[in-house]
């Protein structure tokens, strides 16, 4: 076995692009680990930790060069996997020379470039983003911060900057945001129409949005504000701001919010902003108090799907019923998914991409289904002591940082989650397998295909043993989405999986079948 | 915000180049900017330059 990195001084190319690249270099031949990376104090600790660390790295590398680092079976074969990635880079320099289109390096030059350009959408490292950002509000545009861990003090400047100009500042990490029917970063394609969502939450706008949009409504503005804005901190800022935004906006006629509860004095300050509302106003805290919702005059809900459903009812002026939150169970298949199960199969090993739906499922779970272990922070459940082991009934969010360090977020590449599927089915205690399928844009283009591979072998692995799986999914998505939800849950049902119509229904079936 | 609302989107993108091509394949107009870190990620570079700004 040997070691074997190549520095390309100079050249920088976005984390996506490279951690596709890694992949590709990992699938050559011979080759056992690789990564290609660039020079940064952060990413060199993470080679150093992967073993994929050497003295030409640690002397050669700075924080502007690309490194590729490779451990193969052999010399030779490291030796084609490095040309295979320069190759590879610079197909991408040639495609973007054949093009012939001008790519500004610059925000200022890009600007000058774009008239009228009115929305800044942001996925550099963190610690660079406040700078850019004050020059993108100094110049009087609005801006979408995709990138994680810029400092909560940055965020706090940041929206009070944005606040005093008028201008909207959704994030940091924020994922999924509808602006004028666009969808940006990793939101779905839905229809557009009278519905205004303000979400604290990713994938809670994404499960919301798509559920309006399949049960024939659409949306007006998706604002994201990203997870800390609910944080006192903070202080809710975005969150009022859009509230605000949607109750001046014509297009609107219904307000859904949808956040993890915020913490007590932001959950005032939203709901007293949702009381000035002479729109109805719908609002999701998940596990929040609902009581304190209705005082201030607004709808409750209790899962996303409520909320959405409350929101497509009061759109086409329906009574919303205030306590309406009870799932229909088919029992019938409760009964008959029980009578398959060993008497040692007894537990749920939930393995989610989307980090709102994985926390649904929770608040919907912990009090009826014993103790539940997971990588989510919530006081009504149990932390679980090693990420990459199930106990008891465990709920794994896999967009945590301690799976997406170095590697692509599972909503674009499932192959961790799909290794864990495999792992769960040879536990005998395993009765039930929940994975989410998030569609949308940048998002892995067949997610059930993936899916299914991992879940054919681990059916055949626990028909070895005469145990029977119970995999239950849920597909967030449209048929606009360039994955198709239809084709996708056809695929799933063909190989006998449960598909849902949405998150709450699947955690729902999963309660009854575990009572 | 509130003119943001009203008029066509027009979206410069710094970062990820994925995020641009979805958008223009869907016909979104967008500009997409190849960002490097600024000062060749040179932290005592950068706030140098900064002050001189």
């Amino acid at each position: 076995m040997v070691l074997k990195s190549y520095i390309s001084k100079n050249t920088f190319r976005d984390s996506v692009y490279l951690m596709r690249l890694s992949n590709t270099v990992r699938g050559f031949e011979g080759i056992i680990e690789a990564e290609v990376i660039i020079g940064t104090d952060h990413n060199k600790k993470f080679l150093q930790s992967g073993g994929l660390w050497s003295d030409k790295i640690e002397k050669e590398a700075g924080a502007n060069d690309l490194i590729i680092a490779v451990r193969a079976e052999n010399e030779e074969k490291a030796e084609k996997a490095i040309q295979g990635t320069l190759d590879e880079l610079n197909k991408s320099v040639e495609s973007e020379n054949l093009l012939g289109e001008f790519v500004p390096r610059t925000f200022e030059t890009a600007k000058k470039n774009l008239p009228g350009a009115n929305l800044v959408l942001i996925s550099i490292p963190g610690r660079y983003v406040e700078r850019e950002a004050n020059q993108i509000l100094d110049a009087g545009l609005n801006m979408m911060i995709f990138s994680d861990n810029v400092p909560l003090e940055a965020e706090v400047a940041l929206k009070k900057k944005a606040l005093e100009k008028g201008l909207l500042v959704m994030g940091p990490d924020c994922g999924t945001a509808i602006i004028n029917g666009v969808p940006l970063a990793f939101a779905n394609e839905v229809n557009s129409g009278k519905i205004g969502i303000v979400a604290a939450a990713g994938t809670g706008l994404q499960e919301v949005s798509t559920l309006i949009s399949n049960l024939g409504e659409g949306i007006s503005q998706g604002i994201g504000t990203g997870g800390r804005d609910v944080k006192a901190a903070v202080g809710g800022i975005t969150v009022i701001q859009g509230i605000e935004a949607l109750l001046n906006d014509k297009e609107t006629e219904i307000i859904v919010i949808v956040s993890k509860p915020p913490d007590p004095e932001v959950t005032e300050k939203v709901l007293a902003a949702a009381a000035k509302s002479n729109k109805p106003v719908v609002v999701n805290f998940l596990g929040g108090n609902l009581e304190q919702v209705r005082k201030a005059g607004c709808e409750p809900a209790v899962t996303l799907k409520e909320a959405a459903e409350k929101a497509v009812r009061l759109a086409r002026k329906i009574n919303a019923e205030p306590d309406d939150t009870g799932h229909i169970v088919d029992k019938a298949l409760v009964r008959k998914t029980k009578e398959n199960f060993k008497q040692d199969q007894k537990y749920l090993r939930a393995l989610y991409s989307g980090g709102t739906l994985a926390y649904e499922t929770l608040i919907m779970l912990h009090k009826s289904v014993g103790s539940i272990y997971t990588n989510l922070g919530f006081d009504g459940a149990e932390i679980i002591s090693d990420v990459y082991k199930s106990e008891g009934h465990t709920i794994i969010d896999f967009g945590e940082d301690e799976f997406t360090q170095g590697r692509l977020h599972p909503m674009i590449d499932p192959t961790l989650r799909n290794n864990r599927i495999i792992e769960e089915a040879k536990d005998p205690e395993t009765a039930v397998i929940m994975l989410d399928l998030v569609l949308g844009y940048n998002a892995h283009p067949d997610p059930a295909g993936s899916a299914l591979e991992a879940i054919r072998e681990a059916k055949e692995m626990a028909k070895k043993d005469n145990r029977h799986l119970c995999f239950v999914t849920t597909v967030c998505g449209t048929d606009e989405d360039f994955q198709n939800r239809s084709e996708q849950v056809k695929k799933l049902k063909e190989e006998d999986v449960l598909v849902f119509p949405s998150n709450a229904d699947a955690a729902a079936f999963i309660e009854e079948l575990l009572k | 915000m509130e003119s943001l609302f009203k008029s066509e989107l027009k979206v410069i993108n710094m970062g990820l180049e994925g995020f641009a091509e979805t958008l223009n394949e869907r016909g979104t107009t967008v500009m997409h900017v190849r960002w490097q870190p600024p000062a060749m990620g040179d932290d005592d570079l950068l706030s140098l330059l900064d002050k001189l700004k």
